[in-house]
């Protein structure tokens, strides 16, 4: 199980030292006066310093006000269904990045009906293809919007 | 009356076949998305948005408010037939909504909660149509300084009223604003933030942030507990119908209550789901039988109701008159405005005022259209919904990311979403908001461009900001609205010191 206390802890030290990169990033852009007014980097600057004193602040709310301590963020069961979710996403883009988008995305969800959702191979296969292909005919004849393709769609002269 | 003269020119420009079908269309779209989890109006507009690129930006606002519309709508059917609310806004509707139809009364209850919506829609865009010329009117006026002080005031009122937690409101519009600064800056020319990525070049999209965020962000919360979805029969008789809508006017003062609650909170960036929240309270603190609250109240539905769509349509007030998106959803079209090749604000309706008033007449004919569909494709939605979650979860996960590739057609944007996802479901979890997000991440350039523009006037120095009652004004109220959660903690904690 992780707790929610962690969790406030570990997302507030990010942000403070994601507030603390944009504020240095800043620096670099100058963060003064100019002839044309103040430098590029002055907004940012200023906000970045912001989100690393809200950070810091949260990180010292949470340690203070001793909230959250029993709490629970995520069980382990959660976890898991979270994990079996997010990685076949991952590897969706992965994958569509290299074989195209129309391909990658019958691909998985023929995947996830088949095994995640225990369905026959052949009614996943035929939602999966049905699904890549309504979205072809709606995108690509239908709005002109071309999608990401590969050596699919190649070898087929689309 | 000018402003009856403008409407009557714009419903010669919003009524035509073309512009017809197209509401049917994006509210029949709407209602899916608000009624599937995983998507709602943010996100379902921000996947439609780059199909509108290449239409006419008359058309495309049409498509896109309907749309709007629809997912409003849509997230009170799945409140009262799922107790699930489709979108945040709907939360409040299903404490009284789910058990009316419980009690076997669903088709009473989608009748109140579609009726009182039109309702407090249409006040609305009445409000809309009183007011919107006159506020574009006054804001003619304004110079930079008084535009960065409405800026400053949309935000700290997220602060002040919002809800979350200060620090983490603030944690959102901050990265929201950092977001918007990476790439190249519009007054410099200069590159900014990218940190060597030649990928952040051309910025990033607010569009691939909201699909993100609010679409894969909201899928993993929902597949979290596993969605068990049981929904109540629904089968929708025209002769309830009739009865319900007879029996409205006896609730006129909780619909006008509730519709003027939404008004304000829609005007001034509350949004619609603290006013559907705040409307519920007064309902049960006036009423009579408070008692029958949460068990079926048609004032509990109807209040809530009224409320969520008055706010949702008067979001688009300030949007179209100041710039300043009062709700998630306006803030994403705000940015297809500015897409489309056009300036929101005051200009918008002198430069364009047959989009403006086109816009405000096709409102009143978009929420009658939608009140028609969503009454009569309840059982089609219903139906939608038992679709196992192994199915339509990957459909959902599919559309958000061919959503993404369609803002740019960058490989990139598919990895950009799915970081999004991951923060808008940190954001979820931890109660950190994220509509302030959205919003600082579409008008984030302006805000920083006003701002810089004020002290190039002033030569640097801070004093413009107070130097005229206007002006002075606003950001005094800002700061009060900023540092109220301090006072009222530190209130509560002198209070707590004198009972002990």
């Amino acid at each position: 199980m992780i707790s929610r206390f962690g969790a406030e802890l570990v997302m507030a030290i990010i942000v403070a030292v994601f507030g603390l990169i944009i504020t240095l990033g800043a620096l670099e852009f100058g963060v003064g006066w100019s002839p044309s007014g103040p430098e590029p980097g002055t907004f940012p600057f200023y906000v970045g310093l912001i989100v690393t004193v809200a950070g810091v602040g949260i990180i010292f709310q949470t340690l203070i006000q001793r909230a959250y301590r029993d709490e629970s963020f995520l069980t382990s069961a959660q976890l898991r269904s979270v994990i079996f979710f997010s990685l076949p996403i991952v590897a969706l883009v992965a994958v569509s990045l290299w074989v195209g988008l129309y391909v990658g995305m019958a691909l998985y969800l023929f995947a996830s009906m088949k095994f995640q959702g225990g369905y026959r191979a052949g009614f996943s296969a035929l939602v999966a293809i049905g699904m890549a292909v309504s979205l072809y005919l709606i995108l690509e004849i239908g709005f002109q919007t071309p999608l990401l393709k590969g050596p699919l769609e190649d070898a087929l002269g689309l | 009356m000018e402003g009856l003269e403008a409407l009557f020119h714009g419903f010669s420009v919003a009524i035509t076949a073309h512009h017809i079908i197209l509401m049917i269309i994006g509210v029949l779209l709407g209602i899916l998305v608000g009624v599937l989890p995983g998507l709602g109006a943010p996100n379902g507009v921000s996947l439609l948005l780059p199909l509108t690129f290449t239409m006419d930006p008359v058309a495309a606002i049409i498509l896109l408010t309907s749309m709007y519309w629809g997912a409003l709508f849509g997230g009170s059917t799945t409140s009262i037939l799922f107790n699930i609310p489709g979108e945040p806004s709907s939360v409040a509707t299903t404490f009284d909504g789910y058990p009316m139809a419980k009690q076997g009364r669903a088709t009473q209850a989608l009748s109140y909660a579609f009726l009182s919506a039109g309702f407090g829609a249409l006040l609305g865009v009445i409000v809309i149509t009183l007011l919107s010329g006159w506020v574009a009117r006054f804001a003619m006026q304004f110079s930079p300084a008084e535009y960065f002080a409405v800026y400053f005031l949309a935000f700290a009122s997220f602060v002040g009223f919002g809800g979350a937690s200060p620090l983490k409101t603030i944690v959102a519009i901050g990265t929201g604003f950092t977001l918007a600064a990476v790439g190249m800056d519009s007054v410099s020319g200069n590159l900014r933030l990218t940190y060597g990525f030649d990928q952040l070049v051309a910025g990033i999209s607010f569009l691939v942030a909201v699909i993100g965020l609010f679409g894969i962000g909201e899928l993993v919360i929902t597949i979290e507990d596993g969605l068990r979805l049981q929904g109540l029969r629904a089968r929708i008789s025209p002769r309830d119908v009739l009865n319900t809508a007879l029996s409205m006017p006896r609730h006129w003062l909780a619909l006008l209550r509730s519709g003027l609650v939404g008004c304000w909170m829609g005007i001034t960036p509350g949004g619609p789901t603290a006013a559907s929240f705040m409307s519920y309270g007064l309902a049960k603190r006036f009423s009579r039988d408070r008692d029958k609250f949460g068990k079926g109240e048609p004032e509990g539905i109807i209040s809530p109701e009224t409320a969520d769509h008055a706010a949702g349509t008067c979001a688009m007030l300030p949007m179209l008159a100041l710039g300043v998106p009062g709700s998630a959803t306006a803030a994403v079209l705000l940015g297809g405005l500015m897409i489309w090749g056009l300036n929101p604000g005051p200009m918008l309706f002198i430069e364009r005022p047959d989009f403006v008033w086109g816009l405000i007449a096709s409102m009143y004919l978009g929420n009658v259209v939608a009140v028609i569909l969503v009454l009569s494709t309840v059982p089609l939605f219903a139906a939608i919904l038992r679709i196992p979650f192994s199915i339509f979860g990957p459909a959902i996960v599919v559309v958000c990311l061919v959503g993404a590739y369609t803002v740019g057609s960058k490989g990139f944007d598919l990895w950009l979403v799915l970081v999004f996802g991951v923060l808008g479901y940190a954001f979820k979890k931890l109660d950190y908001p994220i509509a302030p997000l959205i919003l600082a991440m579409v008008i984030g350039d302006k805000a920083e461009d006003t701002f810089r523009q004020s002290l190039i006037m002033s030569k640097g120095s801070l004093s413009i900001f107070w130097s005229n009652p206007l002006v002075a004004g606003l950001m005094t109220l800002a700061f009060i609205l900023l540092l109220s959660p301090i006072a009222v903690s530190f209130l509560r904690s002198l209070r707590k010191g004198s009972v002990a």
